[in-house]
């Protein structure tokens, strides 16, 4: 048996988790949620990092019952992310992997969304959406890499979601996207919004620029309410995130859909997938907010997978880069 | 042009927890937009740093986030130590 501990704080979620080999034993988070109207900076990110990761990882350990010393490999998040708050977090696993004489793994975050995914949900050779904050790709499995099929040319659909509900000054907590989810549920009216699908890519900054212009005139004549644009905007985008998860899946010739990320606990994403997954005789996985959202469980699987087919990572790598793309990593343990 | 430049010694209870500060803080580089020089030593228990620049603004700015990382490493030390006394895993 292998107890791996995985310490996650690429953005604003700081995560620690603990597993038994595939059993998860403790799955913690604390996330900084800013006033709305306002994202969350690098700075103030890694100071909130910083002031909780010690009581996080303390209840972490305490949940899954066990002290630092019982662990068999300390896994931290390299990349991507923004580069303070991921700093605090591979400051605190290289001291404790110091502390108690461990090997310190160093795992790229969408490669923990990929692994943990598929392990929750029993999937086998998924097409992954993988859809967050900052990382927008769908992804393909083959010759032990992660392959993009498709991603985003700009900003990350959780991003245009983020950065629409500031626009409408909606609460971030528990997250913005969340909170649209709720409001588009009331929404009637569809307002006609650019769809920007290229080939197998897709683009989000002109959507949210196009809102922008036009939002304090189409509330002002009251042609369409706060409601009705948070569902056109949901419908919009992720009409265009199915379209280029199908042709993944057409020219990989996949059953499955797998959606990890922060935005793949969004339900009305999941609903539309379901309907697209029925229609190819696919079957669609997803996950809940505690696997879908960043969380250290994650680190603490890819990193396991990593740690037992490559060992550990050299002392002087266990650095974090802001850039890591997903296809840079060579996946050792699949055929 | 001139040089700003700060040179601190930063003395630990043990040898081992200068060692394991030392290790954990040489580890990340300063990004190149700070074109700053930074250089740590490990002496038994004292870690020495200097930090310097032409930008006073700049060395200042390493040396505040020298100390929020340095803070943040001797309080994991405090919480989950005492370490053992050698890594095996460079």
């Amino acid at each position: 048996m292998t107890i791996a501990v995985g310490f996650e704080g690429s953005a604003n979620k700081l995560g620690v988790g603990i597993i038994r080999d595939q059993d998860v034993l403790s799955n913690v988070r604390h996330t900084y949620i800013t006033p709305p109207g306002e994202g969350f900076l690098p700075r103030e990110t890694a100071q909130h990092h910083r002031e909780c990761i010690l009581n996080v990882l303390q209840k972490a350990l305490d949940e899954a019952k066990i002290m630092l010393k019982d662990v068999d490999v300390i896994c931290y998040t390299k990349g991507p992310g923004m580069g303070a708050p991921l700093t605090v977090t591979a400051l605190v696993a290289r001291t404790v992997a110091q502390i108690y004489n461990k090997p310190i793994v160093a795992v790229n975050h969408c490669i923990g969304h990929i692994e943990m995914g598929r392990l929750i949900t029993r999937s086998v050779n998924p097409t992954v959406l993988y859809v967050s904050g900052g990382n927008t790709q769908v992804i393909a499995y083959s010759r032990q890499r992660y392959r993009i099929f498709g991603e985003t040319i700009d900003i990350a659909v959780g991003n245009c979601l983020d950065r629409f509900a500031r626009l409408l000054k909606l609460s971030n907590d528990p997250s913005p996207g969340y909170n649209i989810e709720q409001l588009a549920k009331k929404g009637i009216k569809l307002a006609p919004l650019p769809y920007v699908v290229k080939g197998m890519d897709v683009s989000f900054s002109g959507i949210l620029s196009y809102i922008e212009e036009h939002l304090s005139g189409w509330l002002d004549s009251k042609e369409f309410t706060p409601e009705d644009l948070c569902f056109s905007l949901q419908e919009t985008v992720f009409a265009m995130l199915i379209e280029i998860t199908e042709r993944a899946m057409a020219h990989a010739k996949s059953s499955e859909v797998l959606i990890v990320g922060g935005v793949g606990c969004n339900e009305k994403l999941q609903d539309m997938m379901k309907v697209m997954c029925k229609e190819r005789n696919a079957v669609l996985y997803a996950t809940d907010e505690r696997f879908c959202i960043d969380n250290g469980v994650m680190i603490a699987v890819a990193g396991l997978l990593q740690y037992k087919t490559q060992g550990h990572t050299s002392w002087a790598e266990t650095t974090c880069v802001q850039r890591y793309r997903t296809d840079d990593v060579h996946i050792s343990w699949r055929e | 042009m001139s040089t700003f430049s700060v040179n601190l010694s930063i003395p630990f209870p043990s040898g081992r927890e200068a060692e394991i500060a030392y290790q954990v803080l040489r580890v990340d580089k300063e990004p190149s937009r700070a074109s700053i020089a930074k250089n740590l030593i490990l002496d038994n228990n004292l870690l020495q740093i200097s930090i310097s620049g032409t930008e006073a603004r700049k060395v200042r700015v390493a040396l505040t986030s020298f100390f929020d990382s340095l803070i943040l490493v001797t309080e994991t030390m405090q919480l989950f130590g005492p370490p053992v006394p050698t890594y095996n895993y460079y």
